[in-house]
């Protein structure tokens, strides 16, 4: 082959036809706070990795560009493989007789921000929650801004109904022309505040107020455009119009220099919300990740179009769990977002991306969320709300600090658990109540660095709360949410490196009893028969967690007996043997027999020594 | 990384900034054109004014019991906007006019010292640079007289009632070391939290007490560093221009700018800021039991430091400036020059 510089031209499709074929991979996973990069490369004919690097990410200034915190984490495993890959700044590719430069270079990136959609028009409640469903799977937030006509409306509705409360902020001040006239302009205001990357007009002209909601709409962008004295990037604004379908040429000359429309099915009920999913990922792409600084150079280094790190995730636990027939969870706890997805073996495929919800610069709408009680629960130690606050801001200036302290550490993972079951309490459906999983992958950089594997697993039971049996399993290579995009340019590396290296930070088995667990008395009895033939016995308590000992790359077989009114997964009361050998773990087999849904004690004194007691005994 | 410009304090720098009160003005008209020199005092954008007394509405309000304690009341003049009528907008910055924007901000270029805040809050504001002392010269407390219109520099931490008393004197912008949230939040009468994380935190600013803050190590009671005081004290009595613009989502962070005149352009070095952290750099902690605190890298592990907190992450050490040395990872480090 011959060697070849990647201009900002780029020759990444010369070498895309080789890549199924590729010695070596370069994959890059550009998060809000790090860079991290790994190298795939087949040793014994098989893809394994050989090496990683993590980098702050470069997006802001000075620096600028996405590309020079790819280029530091790359050098990290240049000086640990001795291999050059960059030359002049530039990747060299494909690798070299020598052994340096790499055949493939794939990228995955979360970092950008979530792209900001204003909903607009007869925006009602159910209409607002169907945008956010069909956008749960992406960097996405919505916002929205319902007509004022429309707002008045549903206000003197709600009013005209016996014994109704006003709906909050809209009552029971009567909607006079001039309280209107205030709307448009707090509308307005709001919307320069939001600075949205896109609108999507939603209603159909059925409703009491006609077409007056989607004109409303259109008059909001047009005012607001006319406002706009400032050199932004905000006008023309991208409009999805997926409303009443007979106004949508009327809109378009309506909105004329202030947006550009883009026409869709109309959004009425959870049948046709991929129509919106596609546009807005398309809407993402365009307006978050090719206008990151630096993508230029990144795209033509790549030899697949980046993908959002959330879409990678995605396609891995989608496979994952048609692979291997099993309901999978995964969990992304993020700097900026996080990341909830259950894929069943079925086929069934429920995404949840919190954008904006994380344990970096998401602290802040985090903590505004949840308030500061739910996160000291977590806490075997009295926390101020001034404590808290000021962690959180000097976190959301200074998102690549690591926790110094114990203390840091423990708030840290105190706000991971919040930000995991604010995702979970996120997917309305009840899916998650439903949803069994067999296998908990979790990554994100809470998770992966949190120091001691128990940790992770403790965050990941309180947070999750599952039930009956499942394994855990820790992302500590951070290679997962790569996984997906290698799987677009290299299937077999994907799941060659998945099964070599991407699970073998496998934290255990955790048994977790539910039902009515009787206070202070046995809940589960447990046998642990183990491959050479030694047999343990354990009997839990209710409102404590064991660790059965069983090591990584141990297997046993387990025989579950549950108090009468405590369920393992067969019923209450029903006796569980498992029919394989269950796999052992980092942390070892986990019986969590704390109930469900947990419990943590109002008394601030006990409950402090329960959580001491929990992170003592599964050893935290 | 923490600083957009590289460093907490570049000694000289080229820059171009937006001269812009803050908030959506109205009727603002350019009083100079693209390629005209400008002096930091010289008017450079005419503002009509639209609206009396503008209250801090739309702001995101506190909750908290901790600070929504009764506080003393700020004068209420403090809050009001200068009644109906026209005023002029200094240029705060001696350089070359390279535009002027849409909505009549004119853009400057301008050589100067450049001076990083780790969080602020308020608009742009041009003011003369003001050393405060708490202090007599003889030893004994008395109340300095505080110039209406200046940038006051307090060397220690700020506390409520020092910034109300700024307030009400006049003073248009104040640089500090510290304060404690609680106090900044009960000045603002807004939740910090929102206000830098806010999408268009820009707008915001302009709703604040009029008073700007720049606060050059953060929260807390952290002292300021004696070579950024001694920098500061050089350039007393020059115009300066503040900005107290913090923002999580714009990588935007206060910043004090002081044009520098031909003759101190060229006597001082001119260097590009180099953030990698590499043995002999000068560094500020920013995080943990050293917060605040600033030194100068010794060396750097091969390999990853188990740290107190259990992670292991990739360390330096550091000789603070108060000699004592300590183990701390480079993600918690920020270099400072």
């Amino acid at each position: 082959m011959q060697t070849q510089l990647n201009q900002q031209e780029g020759q990444a499709t010369a070498h895309r036809k080789d890549a199924a074929a590729a010695n070596s991979i370069l994959v890059a996973d550009c998060g809000s706070v790090l860079t991290k990069v790994s190298l795939l490369g087949l040793v014994e004919g098989q893809y394994r990795l050989m090496a990683r690097g993590e980098a702050p990410t470069t997006l802001a200034a000075p620096q600028e560009d996405i590309t020079r915190g790819i280029v530091q984490a790359i050098n990290e495993i240049e000086l640990v493989t001795g291999r050059q890959i960059i030359v002049d700044g530039r990747l060299l590719a494909p690798e070299q007789p020598d052994g340096n430069g790499v055949d493939v270079f794939v990228t995955t990136i979360s970092a950008g921000g979530p792209l900001r959609l204003l909903v607009l028009g007869a925006a009602s409640p159910t209409l607002t929650d169907l945008v956010s469903q069909a956008v749960s799977g992406l960097y996405a937030e919505t916002h929205a801004l319902p007509s004022p006509t429309f707002t008045a409306s549903m206000a003197a509705g709600q009013l005209s109904q016996p014994g109704a409360t006003p709906l909050p902020g809209v009552g029971p001040v009567p909607w006079t022309p001039e309280r209107l006239a205030l709307e448009w302009r707090r509308q307005i205001d709001r919307l320069r505040e939001l600075q949205p990357h896109a609108a999507i007009i939603v209603g159909m002209a059925d409703g009491p107020t006609g077409a007056t909601p989607i004109q409303e709409a259109c008059q909001l962008l047009v005012n607001a455009a006319q406002e706009q004295r400032e050199k932004t990037r905000l006008f023309p604004l991208p409009v999805l119009y997926a409303a009443a379908p007979q106004y949508v040429e009327a809109s378009r000359r309506l909105i004329n220099g202030a947006g550009e429309v883009v026409r869709l099915d109309p959004l009425v009920s959870a049948s046709n919300l991929s129509p919106i999913s596609l546009a807005v990922s398309s809407l993402y792409e365009r307006s978050i990740l090719r206008r990151l600084p630096g993508s230029e150079t990144l795209w033509s280094w790549s030899s697949a179009t980046p993908v959002a790190t959330a879409t990678s995730l995605s396609s891995l636990v989608r496979f994952l769990a048609h692979h291997y027939t099993m309901n999978v969870m995964a969990v992304d706890a993020g700097g900026a977002n996080t990341t909830l997805l259950l894929a069943g073996e079925r086929g069934e495929f429920i995404p949840m991306v919190n954008a904006g919800i994380g344990v970096g610069s998401g602290l802040g709408e985090l903590l505004k969320r949840v308030g500061s009680q739910r996160i000291s629960r977590w806490l075997p130690f009295d926390v101020s709300d001034e404590e808290l606050r000021q962690f959180v801001l000097n976190t959301m200036l200074h998102p690549h600090v690591v926790p110094s302290n114990q203390r840091e550490l423990q708030i840290s993972q105190a706000f991971a658990r919040e930000a995991i079951l604010l995702t979970a309490e996120a997917l309305k459906t009840g899916a998650l109540s439903n949803f069994s999983p067999d296998l908990v992958l979790a990554t994100g950089g809470v998770l992966a660095h949190a120091p001691r594997p128990a940790q992770a697993a403790l965050m990941l039971l309180d947070a999750l709360q599952p039930r009956g049996v499942t394994s855990l399993v820790l992302d500590r290579t951070l290679l997962f949410q790569q996984l997906g995009a290698i799987a677009t340019v290299n299937p077999v590396a994907a799941v060659q490196v998945n099964e070599n290296d991407a699970v073998t930070h496998r934290l255990g088995t955790c048994v977790i009893p539910y039902g009515t667990l009787p206070p202070d008395q046995i809940a589960l009895r447990v046998v642990v028969e183990y491959s050479n033939g030694r047999q343990v016995q354990v009997e839990v308590m209710s409102g404590s967690i064991e660790v059965i000992p069983l090591r990584l790359n141990e297997q046993a077989l387990l025989t579950l007996y549950p108090a009468p009114t405590v369920d393992v997964g067969l019923g209450p009361g029903e006796r569980a043997r498992a029919a394989e050998e269950i796999d052992g773990g980092l942390v070892g087999l986990i019986i969590d027999a704390r109930g469900r849904p947990l419990v943590l004690p109002a008394d601030k004194a006990e409950r402090h020594a329960r959580l001491l007691q929990w992170s003592q005994a599964i050893g935290a | 990384m923490a600083y957009p410009l590289g460093w907490s304090v570049r000694l000289q720098v080229v820059v171009r900034r937006e001269r812009w009160p803050g908030g959506s003005r109205a009727g603002a008209v350019a009083l100079v054109y693209p390629g005209q020199m400008v002096e930091p005092d010289q008017p450079v954008i005419r503002l009509k004014r639209e609206e009396h007394g503008e209250e801090l509405a739309g702001l995101p309000r506190l909750s908290l019991p901790a600070v929504t304690r009764k506080l003393p009341a700020i004068h209420p003049t403090a809050l009001a906007l200068p009644a109906l009528g026209e005023e002029t907008v200094p240029a705060g910055l001696r350089g070359r006019v390279v535009d002027v924007t849409a909505r009549g901000g004119v853009v400057i270029e301008s050589q100067v010292v450049a001076i990083q805040g780790v969080l602020g809050a308020g608009p742009q504001v041009a003011g003369v640079l003001t050393l405060w002392q708490a202090l007599g010269n003889d030893g004994s407390r008395s109340v300095q007289p505080i110039p209406p219109g200046a940038i006051l520099v307090v060397p220690g931490p700020l506390s409520f009632l020092l910034l109300r008393h700024a307030l009400n004197s006049g003073v248009v912008g104040i640089i500090a070391s510290s304060i404690v949230l609680r106090d900044l939040e009960g000045f603002l009468h807004a939740d910090l939290l929102e206000l830098v994380n806010s999408p268009g935190g820009e707008d915001l600013q302009s709703r604040l007490p009029p008073l700007t803050i720049m606060l050059t190590e953060g929260l807390g009671s952290l002292a300021m560093p004696a070579r950024l005081l001694q920098l500061l004290s050089c350039y007393q009595g020059r115009v300066a221009l503040l900005s107290g613009f913090t923002s999580v989502r714009r990588h935007a962070l206060p910043e004090l700018l002081i044009s520098l005149t031909a003759a101190e352009a060229e006597a001082l070095p001119s260097q590009e800021p180099d953030l990698a952290l590499v043995p002999g750099a000068r560094v500020r902690v920013c995080s943990g039991d050293y917060c605040g605190r600033t030194g100068e890298v010794l060396s750097l592990f091969l390999h990853r430091q188990r740290l107190p907190s259990g992670v292991r992450a990739q360390a330096a050490r550091v000789l603070l400036e108060e000699g004592e040395v300590i183990v701390a990872a480079l993600s918690c480090l920020d270099r400072i020059g």
